[in-house]
């Protein structure tokens, strides 16, 4: 009999555990999705949190070990972009949906693919278990223009319907690469 | 006598206060709960009101704010760090779902090409290479049967875009394949006799079927194969039926090695075994 009230307040506080967990994930996602600070804003904040740093504690992270990794970050972004000329311009997503292993988030996205631009978005559904996370990309829509190939908006549709983001890259870099080459070739011949 | 007497009464007061113990050991315990539980739903409520707060600041502001917004806490340049280091963790997230990421390493470049089949990601795969003196492959997750050493062969050292372009043509659509066979499976094993024959490069199927769904008979028999190591559909269908059979059945057999050249392998069986279309 006493065991049960035991048992009572223990599934309480395991059942507030997760929400306060669910709700603190809501607010910093809201957070970050809301705000957008320029790289000069970006900037001035380094520069302000290495004076203030002087009188701070050592326990957390010094504003070098977060810059450092800032900078590492941007690094590694800058050589990918650099490596397959896809260059995002635009980023912004919005959690819509969050209940234990399952967040669905929809994404804006523009940039360019060597000259070539784009613009699409789409809702990405992941599901964590044991071992992994499963992704699935949904509602994808895309804008292209058309330029000198007309077959273009039959590919577009052909991706969207499926969901294709992957080959959609893939065949884009593809062809901004022939693009490019066939502006070269071009060139090189006037 | 006297002695015993004592004992029963030591006895007694040892066994109360054991009781006592045992008692306040209870009364601490639930206290300690009781303590937690409320200490918890106050940072419940905090979080709620601090979400609302939140909700009504956004709506106001149309769900975008920018760091000029006098309504808003002013954040601290270590969040708005943090803010800017989750922001470009996203993009680099963003590249997995490309099919090509990777990063600089001490020695080269590590690449991750990543596969995915109609929207579902699936596996992904590593290659680690040096680049001086030359470009060479150091370690990699690449599976056995993927003709790896033959592309590095032809394109590595010349045009590194253009090997990483063909092996992911190669990776994506073998990962195609098990993942529609895969599916074929799971979802349809009541049309299927026993479980699907396959090799490891999932390029050679060979698998008996019904179109009823009903685990009877499996009067079709089809042979699939996928000459081209790029491509998810297979460039060869053979499909027959046990002699004996209907002949609505033997009939449909041609139909049937059609829609499996041309519908990735779950589709075509779905398409086959819809009510309208089934001859049995």
């Amino acid at each position: 009999m006493e065991d049960n009230i035991y048992q009572v307040y223990e599934d309480e506080i395991r059942s507030l555990e997760e929400e306060i967990q669910m709700l603190a994930e809501k607010y910093e996602d809201r957070q970050q999705e809301s705000m957008f600070y320029s790289d000069e804003e970006i900037l001035m904040s380094i520069k302000s949190f290495q004076r203030e740093f002087q009188g701070e504690s050592k326990e957390r992270e010094s504003p070098s070990d977060l810059k450092a990794q800032l900078e590492s970050l941007e690094t590694d972004l800058s050589f990918l972009m650099k490596f397959t000329g896809i260059w995002f311009t635009r980023h912004s997503k919005k959690t819509v949906e969050k209940t234990g292993s399952r967040t669905i988030q929809k994404h804006r996205l523009a940039g360019n693919c060597h000259s070539l631009p784009f613009q699409l978005e789409f809702q990405l559904l992941e599901i964590k278990n044991k071992e992994s996370v499963s992704a699935v990309i949904t509602n994808l829509n895309i804008i292209m223009e058309s330029g000198e190939y007309s077959g273009v908006s039959k590919f577009v549709s052909s991706i969207e319907e499926h969901g294709n983001l992957l080959p959609f890259f893939r065949s884009l870099s593809s062809y901004a690469e022939w693009c490019e080459h066939r502006r070269c070739t071009f060139l090189h011949f006037k | 006598g006297v002695l015993p007497h004592l004992e029963r009464l030591e006895a007694r007061a040892h066994a109360l206060a054991l009781r006592q113990e045992a008692a306040e050991q209870r009364q601490e315990r639930l206290a300690r709960l009781q303590g937690r539980a409320q200490e918890l739903r106050l940072r419940r409520d905090e979080l709620r009101a601090k979400l609302e707060l939140q909700q009504k600041r956004l709506l106001g502001n149309e769900g975008v704010a920018t760091s000029g917004d006098p309504d808003a806490a002013q954040p601290s340049d270590r969040a708005i760090l943090e803010w800017k280091m989750r922001n470009v963790q996203d993009l680099l997230q963003l590249f997995y779902l490309t099919g090509l990421s990777g990063k600089r390493t001490k020695h080269g470049v590590c690449f991750c090409i990543s596969t995915a089949y109609e929207g579902t990601y699936l596996d992904s795969f590593y290659l680690d290479l040096v680049t001086k003196p030359q470009v060479q492959i150091r370690r990699h997750s690449v599976p056995v049967f993927i003709p790896l050493e033959e592309l590095a062969r032809k394109h590595l050292q010349t045009d590194i875009k253009r090997f990483l372009s063909v092996l992911s043509d190669h990776l994506n659509a073998y990962v195609g394949r098990r993942y529609q066979a895969d599916q074929l499976q799971e979802r349809f094993s009541g049309h299927l006799e026993g479980t699907l024959q396959r090799n490891s490069l999932c390029n050679a199927l060979v698998f008996k079927y019904n179109t009823s769904g009903q685990n009877e008979a499996f009067p079709f028999s089809a042979r699939l194969l996928y000459g081209d190591p790029c491509r998810s559909l297979p460039t060869e269908a053979v499909v027959s039926c046990t002699s004996g059979a209907p002949a609505p059945l033997a009939e449909a057999t041609a139909a049937h090695a059609a829609a499996f050249r041309r519908l990735p392998l779950h589709r075509a069986l779905e398409a086959l075994s819809s009510p309208r279309r089934r001859p049995d």
